[in-house]
């Protein structure tokens, strides 16, 4: 007998929260962002460019770390929820990667004088939304559940290690990017404190969306997990 | 039931996976510290023995007293120094807005045979840290015309 009844978790029931409760963080944390917070000194107010693309890199970084923990759980205990975590976490995660990257040159071209240029910070983002936007490209190469999963989680748990690589390549190297503002040893975060206030602010809001769109995607590759199985039986 | 199925072969994996990505880490690690070089500061390009027309990215603090642009000529002079070593840069082109006295700047282009530095891309760096302005001046930033 086949079921159709979808089971109402909570993550289910939260999702309307969520939601809600992204956009009035977005809402608050773009006027912190746009209005609220000064100029920088140096570069006027080209600086509410960071407000954005540094949150999305932390939320890419959060993305990436949940796909490996779920790939770990999913070698673990085989339970088919985990790989769908996996794979919605990695989706949002290119999302926010591929922003970063975008953003990161919006704000190169006033700051830096050029869009773009092959330095560690940005090759090794590059390289971040590469893998895993190979990560993605990979599951489609199997319809076996298991097998996908498989293959997909041993990758997970492997491509996580460029997330410190991105992180720490500005302090191993000579780079054009600058050393990070907050996430430093000592942290002493070198921000003004209402430009600080600002970007956690964005930082809340974007949590709140990631968590959104990761109760509609997990929901969605539940409901192809359990067709796929229908299918089989 | 695949052997990857039986409880000893998702350990495996798991263990083999996290090996790997240890791996991968030290070994990127070990490599990017030592070998990775984005651009040289003039005391490395200089134990390096950059040749002349050598292509070269030089980075480096601009010194105080140094930077002239002409409108008109559309000429650019600054020195770069690492606090050891300096290195006079001469370009053309207006300079990216952010290029000033005190910050970093990152040159491309090859050296002279008088040992300036010829730049054909001038970029300019920022430092992490961010300040509310004072005083009523707040920097409008002007991205110059190519």
């Amino acid at each position: 007998m086949i079921s159709t009844t979808a089971k109402t978790t909570s993550a289910l029931r939260a999702r309307p929260f969520l939601g809600a409760a992204s956009v009035v963080a977005l809402f608050v944390a773009l006027w912190m962002a746009l209005v609220w917070s000064p100029p920088d000194a140096v570069m006027g107010n080209v600086v509410r460019i960071l407000y954005v693309h540094v949150a999305n890199a932390w939320l890419a970084y959060l993305a990436f770390v949940v796909v490996f923990l779920a790939s770990i759980a999913y070698l673990w205990t085989k339970r088919p929820v985990f790989d769908a975590i996996a794979v919605a976490s990695a989706e949002i995660g290119v999302l926010f990667c591929g922003l970063t990257l975008v953003l990161g040159a919006i704000w190169a071209r006033p700051t830096w004088g050029v869009w773009w240029s092959w330095e560690p910070r940005v090759i090794t983002t590059a390289v971040m939304f590469a893998m895993y936007v190979g990560y993605l490209l990979l599951r489609n190469l199997s319809n076996d559940l298991e097998r996908r999963a498989t293959r997909a989680a041993v990758l997970g748990i492997v491509l996580v290690v460029d997330v410190p690589i991105v992180h720490l390549s500005v302090t191993w190297m000579n780079a054009l990017h600058q050393l990070p503002s907050v996430l430093r040893p000592g942290l002493d975060p070198t921000l003004d404190p209402s430009m600080l206030a600002s970007l956690i602010a964005m930082t809340i809001a974007f949590t709140f969306l990631y968590a959104y769109l990761m109760t509609a995607r997990v929901a969605i590759e539940r409901r192809r997990q359990a067709r796929i199985l229908e299918a089989r039986a | 039931m695949s052997a990857a199925n039986r409880i000893g072969g998702r350990r495996v994996l798991i263990i083999a996976a996290l090996a790997i990505a240890v791996v991968i880490g030290y070994v990127a690690t070990q490599t990017l510290q030592s070998a990775a070089v984005y651009y040289l500061t003039p005391t490395e390009a200089a134990r390096r023995g950059i040749a002349p027309g050598q292509a070269a990215r030089l980075g480096g603090q601009v010194l105080a007293g140094t930077l002239i642009y002409d409108p008109a000529s559309r000429a650019l002079r600054f020195t770069i120094g690492d606090g050891v070593s300096t290195v006079k840069v001469i370009g053309s082109g207006a300079p990216p807005g952010l290029l000033r006295e005190g910050a970093g700047a990152v040159v491309e282009g090859t050296f002279a045979a008088d040992g300036t530095f010829r730049a054909t891309q001038v970029i300019a760096k920022h430092d992490e840290v961010y300040t509310a302005p004072t005083g009523s001046a707040v920097p409008t930033h002007q991205t110059p015309a190519p």
